[in-house]
């Protein structure tokens, strides 16, 4: 065997597996677009997915490498049980009647890069927007997750909050904070614009919109409820 | 493999004469990344310390937004990966190339240590945006935007010269495997690193696809980067230091075709029973698991040809360092495709097990491996010998427990957060299980990394010595467990 024959046996071994897995898929992937719902079928109007991401608390949520221990992922029964954790979807109920569906390519459609997630060391976000408490509480949990649960090994983002002096009356913004928690007599922790997106961004994950024409079992908590 | 031992005493003088002049030649870069390699390596292992102490305790240095672990891990992947693993990957090809090729580095030497010195400034850059803040979260691609086209131009500069050698040589028709490996791995992370990062960083929006192109880009850099390197280095050092060659050119043959081949396929997986369209994780699941031939394949040789001389494993710091590194081969292979196969790897998905999978590759096997070359080339270029046999020592141990520690506790923290998510019991409840469970893990993580940190300081410190050309002078190799006897002849040149 001689360098050629050598030098086109990679580009053909590799160049195989690079066109169907990477070339062929991402092209392909180029045409797909939002599919409209059928009122008659599905029950609903509009689009799915329905909305674009919130890009400017996706970022925070990129920058801080959130990604590592939060996966947005919800796998089908037959691999995990994500599907039955209390609250990882539209139904809030400690034992769902039905399980979450799993994700599909569509509902991570206008994202630059999906953020499925590194490990799993923290619950899933991929429908924490149904499980979120209030957006006061969200920033309390971000601000010190310990406040929260005491065992949490989540990194407090004091980072993305002002501690500023009142002047004044206190800002109707300052978190509510436990007494070991809180800052020193006289401060206030108030939420940074970049905090504020972080939480739209999280209150906003949804990815359990109902697909178009499978609506019988998907849609069928949504439709119930409310 | 080797060159037919030379008959007359002229011409063994000719051919060290040769081997010195090739030496020289590429003496400058070589040395260049491997100072700069460790430097990185040694940053690598203590953010390696820092990340699992956070993931335990996050309150620990809490007043610091800028080390928190969602920073802290990606730079310290960052830094293993392209400020140690990429570095000393392309010193030890280059200089393997330069010898089996047996042709001095000619041209381009001064355009080698600039693209070593914009490499390092550039992964500077890259691992300090990602701690302030400007991490792009796409995983072992974090720095910005702006490092790639840098680094690829880099990596070109010292690519292409060994390319030129591969072509320059004397080439007898048959399968020379280690040159084989290096020049693949050249060609490999060419096209693997453009195609991940366009695909990420300039077409419009690849949503989740994104996601499998890059666990398909991590494979990939693991699979036909770090393994090519690790296993041309065995392939040529192990023949060299036993005086045996290499028992099967059958089985190395088929051992490296069929690693190109799966090699591709694999990665997406990672993501299975996500929103890829099925095929992509099964077939990424399939070759995972079909990966274990070439693995067993090379195990088998490297284990034929060592065979019966294990002693020199004792006394010689480099096939210790690369009889273990290929050692840990196999077990990355296993640790693959426990992770890939849907039956294993649907509990150890997005688990520590897949952390284990990188550091099993890229220090188990790939580092070791290369940390051997180090030990064997740097006194060929520096001209003095390793100092301290008890330094090489401890390095070696403290390698070998720390980064199986690692490994082991990784996999088994895994299995452990596995079975905690698919736990029935668990289904109406929070984290805390999961999150207290799998600490003592981290903690042992912890331990395990600082045990590295003080083996690479070490390593750090003889390398420096050796460089700075305080070795010791002698024309006897340093080795472990006998006397340095000066006059013992040199057993190899």
């Amino acid at each position: 065997m001689n360098f050629r024959t050598f030098i086109l046996g990679l580009a053909a071994s590799f160049g195989l597996p690079w066109l169907c897995l990477i070339v062929l898929p991402a092209m392909k992937y180029q045409q797909l677009t939002p599919v409209a719902y059928d009122k008659e079928k599905d029950g609903l109007d509009g689009f799915y997915p329905p909305a674009p991401v919130n890009g400017q608390g996706q970022l925070v949520y990129i920058r801080e490498g959130c990604n590592q221990c939060h996966t947005q992922m919800i796998r089908p029964s037959q691999l995990g049980l994500d599907g039955w954790y209390k609250g990882w979807g539209q139904d809030q109920e400690g034992r769902p009647t039905v399980a979450v569906r799993p994700n599909v390519l569509r509902d991570y459609l206008g994202e630059k890069y999906a953020l499925l997630g590194v490990q799993r060391i923290g619950p899933d976000l991929a429908n924490y927007g149904w499980r979120a408490p209030e957006a006061s509480k969200l920033h309390q949990h971000l601000y010190a997750p310990r406040s929260v649960s005491d065992w949490s090994s989540m990194p407090a983002y004091t980072g993305l909050y002002k501690l500023q002096k009142i002047q004044g009356p206190a800002s109707n913004r300052a978190l509510n904070l436990p007494k070991k928690f809180a800052p020193p007599a006289g401060y206030e922790v108030v939420p940074t614009p970049e905090a504020d997106r972080l939480v739209e961004y999280l209150l906003s994950l949804k990815k359990d919109h109902p697909i178009p024409g499978q609506s019988a079992v998907a849609a069928a908590p949504a439709a119930a409820k409310k | 493999m080797q060159t037919t031992p030379a008959t007359s005493d002229a011409d063994l003088q000719a051919d060290n004469l040769r081997r010195a002049a090739i030496d020289k030649s590429v003496k400058g870069p070589v040395l260049f990344l491997f100072t700069n390699g460790a430097f990185w390596l040694m940053l690598s292992t203590l953010l390696g310390v820092l990340a699992a102490i956070k993931l335990v305790e996050p309150t620990f240095l809490a007043g610091c937004p800028y080390i928190s672990y969602g920073r802290l891990q990606p730079a310290h992947i960052n830094a293993l990966v392209y400020g140690w693993g990429l570095q000393a990957a392309l010193g030890v090809m280059l200089w393997i190339m330069a010898r089996r090729s047996g042709q001095e580095l000619r041209t381009g030497k001064s355009l080698m240590l600039v693209a070593g010195v914009f490499w390092n400034i550039t992964i500077t850059f890259g691992v300090l945006a990602i701690l302030m803040g400007k991490s792009t979260s796409i995983e072992w691609l974090e720095m910005p935007k702006f490092v790639w086209p840098v680094l690829l131009g880099c990596f070109l500069c010292y690519a292409w010269p060994i390319a030129r050698m591969f072509g320059r040589a004397f080439r007898p028709e048959g399968f020379m495997v280690s040159t084989w490996y290096i020049l693949a791995a050249c060609f490999w992370f060419t096209w693997i690193f453009i195609t991940a990062n366009v695909a990420l960083h300039c077409l419009p929006s690849l949503g989740a696809l994104g996601a499998g192109i890059d666990a398909w880009y991590i494979h990939g850099v693991i699979l036909l980067f770090f393994v090519p390197v690790g296993v041309g280095a065995a392939y040529y050092f192990i023949p060299k230091i036993t005086g045996k060659p290499i028992a099967s050119a059958q089985l190395a043959s088929a051992g490296f075709w069929t690693l190109a081949i799966l090699g591709g396929w694999t990665g997406m997986q990672k993501y299975m029973g996500g929103p890829l369209p099925a095929w992509m994780s099964a077939v990424g699941a399939c070759t995972g698991v079909l990966l274990l031939i070439p693995v067993g394949l090379v195990g088998l040789n490297h284990h034929l040809t060592t065979l019966g001389k294990h002693s020199a494993v004792a006394t010689s710091p480099t096939l210790r360092f690369v009889f273990f590194g290929a050692l840990f081969y196999p077990v990355s292979g296993l640790i693959l495709a426990l992770n890939s196969a849907f039956w294993t790897g649907a509990g150890l998905q997005f688990t520590q097990s897949w952390y284990s999978f990188q550091m099993v590759s890229v220090y188990g096997f790939f580092s070791m491996c290369v940390f051997g070359a180090i030990y064997y080339i740097v006194p060929r270029l520096s001209g003095c010998e390793w100092l301290s046999v008890r330094l090489i020592r401890n390095h070696f141990w403290f390698s070998v427990y720390g980064v199986g520690t690692i490994v082991i506790m990784s996999l088994v923290a895994g299995w452990q957060q596995g079975a905690d998510l698919n736990n029935p019991e668990h289904w109406d409840q929070n984290f805390m299980n999961h999150v207290i469970n799998s600490r003592p893990y981290v903690v042992s993580r912890a331990v395990a990394w600082a045990l590295i940190s003080f083996s690479n300081f070490m390593f750090l410190i003889h390398l420096l010595l050796m460089v700075a050309g305080l070795g010791r002078r002698s024309s006897a190799p340093t080795l472990l467990y006998s006397e340095h006897d000066d006059h013992a002849s040199p057993a190899h040149a």
